[in-house]
């Protein structure tokens, strides 16, 4: 049995998510400027953005690499990936 | 063992002269098809990609690619340093019979795990951003992060517990709790349990996406549940008290006199657990709806009131 991490939504400084994801804080700030990654709403004047950026970042970072696309192109790929997923889970339930 | 023999060149679609620009582009080609991230749970798909990177990662590197061209599958091994096979491997490796010449198998070789797409986390393409030095340290040879799916009903979700995976490329289970209050698009991470390192390097993480089966009564905005309550017009008109079923049960509620179809009800606190404590509320969303059929009765019912009633809902 293993101990999981569930801490997700611990909101992290874009210090400690670049350092994970092997980028620039530059790169991580720029994305949360864009909309391309969410952040914490925080009273605090320091810029945080959830653990489950990471996730969402290497995916980018890996489309990037292997496919030749700007961030915002991953963001948008992404996005449309989790839609026809949705979708795809809601007509299955619907044949069911 | 002898392994078999990648034809990298097949793998990618592109003749053995083709150019770096060719390879290129064929790789990205069938990488948009196979990709893993926009085939997500499909593990066809992802074998396709491994072998895909492979042949890539090999290919486009010019030196590798020559000693590729030259050694063929045993191309590794000359790199690590076992030399150049000896005379007569090419017709030993060919013939697939007996053993090799001088009893020499390159491909007796361990050369670890091959690079692939969750390995590495993408270190090389971000040196224009990022320069050459980031990354190549602590995490050199970890694994791969591993991801996949992990289905829920939306009870299961909501209060939590334990379930136990098996993983398929493994054969242990995992038991993972899962926390009252997760959502769809949630993220898990089991850390140290994606792929394994190599030479004893940490084994990366495994990260569970949490999707949520639709719910046959309940539809799921955040915290809250919305659901649809049918009602008959005198219970509109009336008012009325019906059960209505909630995620933990049925509970009664009070439909006020004079409701109005499409009208929301808030059962305050009986929505979804909330991660960090508290419950959302769930929605009663009210439709009237009329009988099909009515008896003699509730049709003269019916037609006394009109004939009473001063209502003009056109007016």
């Amino acid at each position: 049995m293993w101990a999981a991490d569930f801490d997700l939504d611990e909101p992290l400084t874009c210090d400690v998510v670049a350092a994970i994801v092997g980028a620039r804080r530059s790169l991580v700030v720029r994305l949360v400027q864009q909309g391309l990654i969410e952040k914490v709403d925080t009273e605090s004047d320091e810029l945080l953005v959830p653990r489950r950026a990471v996730v969402r970042i290497r995916r980018m970072q890996r489309l990037r690499r292997d496919l030749g696309v700007n961030f915002a192109g991953a963001a948008v790929i992404l996005d449309l990936v989790g839609r026809i997923e949705q979708l795809n889970r809601e007509l299955e339930w619907r044949r069911k | 063992m002898a392994a078999n023999i990648k034809d990298y060149y097949a793998v990618l679609g592109v003749k053995r002269g083709a150019s770096d620009d060719e390879i290129k582009k064929a790789y990205r080609k069938l990488a948009r098809k196979f990709h893993p991230d926009l085939n997500p749970g499909d593990k066809s798909a992802e074998d396709q990609f491994k072998q895909l990177q492979e042949a890539y990662d090999v290919l486009s590197n010019a030196e590798d690619r020559k000693l590729y061209d030259q050694y063929g599958d045993n191309w590794r091994a000359v790199k690590a340093g076992a030399g150049p096979p000896p005379p007569g491997w090419e017709r030993a490796e060919r013939s697939g019979s007996g053993p090799r010449a001088g009893g020499f198998d390159f491909n007796d070789f361990d050369f670890g795990r091959f690079s692939s797409s969750g390995g590495g986390e993408g270190f090389d393409i971000f040196e224009e951003l990022f320069g050459g030095a980031r990354g190549r340290g602590p995490h050199r040879g970890r694994g791969r992060d591993v991801e996949a799916e992990l289905e829920l009903s939306l009870e299961e979700a909501h209060r939590g517990g334990r379930r136990t995976l098996q993983m398929q490329a493994a054969e242990n289970t995992i038991e993972v709790n899962i926390p009252a209050g997760v959502r769809d698009g949630s993220t898990i991470r089991l850390a140290g349990q994606g792929g394994g390192g190599t030479n004893g390097s940490e084994p990366g993480d495994l990260y569970l996406h949490i999707r949520l089966r639709p719910h046959p009564v309940f539809t799921v905005s955040g915290d809250d549940l919305e659901m649809e309550l049918s009602i008959a017009p005198w219970e509109a008109v009336l008012g009325a008290n019906v059960e209505v079923p909630t995620i933990d049960g049925k509970v009664e509620l009070k439909v006020p006199a004079g409701a109005k179809a499409g009208q929301r009800l808030r059962l305050r606190g009986q929505g979804l657990n909330k991660r960090n404590g508290g419950r959302g509320d769930e929605y009663v969303r009210l439709k009237v709806v009329v009988p099909k059929e009515v008896s003699a009765e509730e049709r003269r019912l019916y037609e006394e009131l009109k004939r009473v009633s001063r209502f003009n809902p056109r007016s």
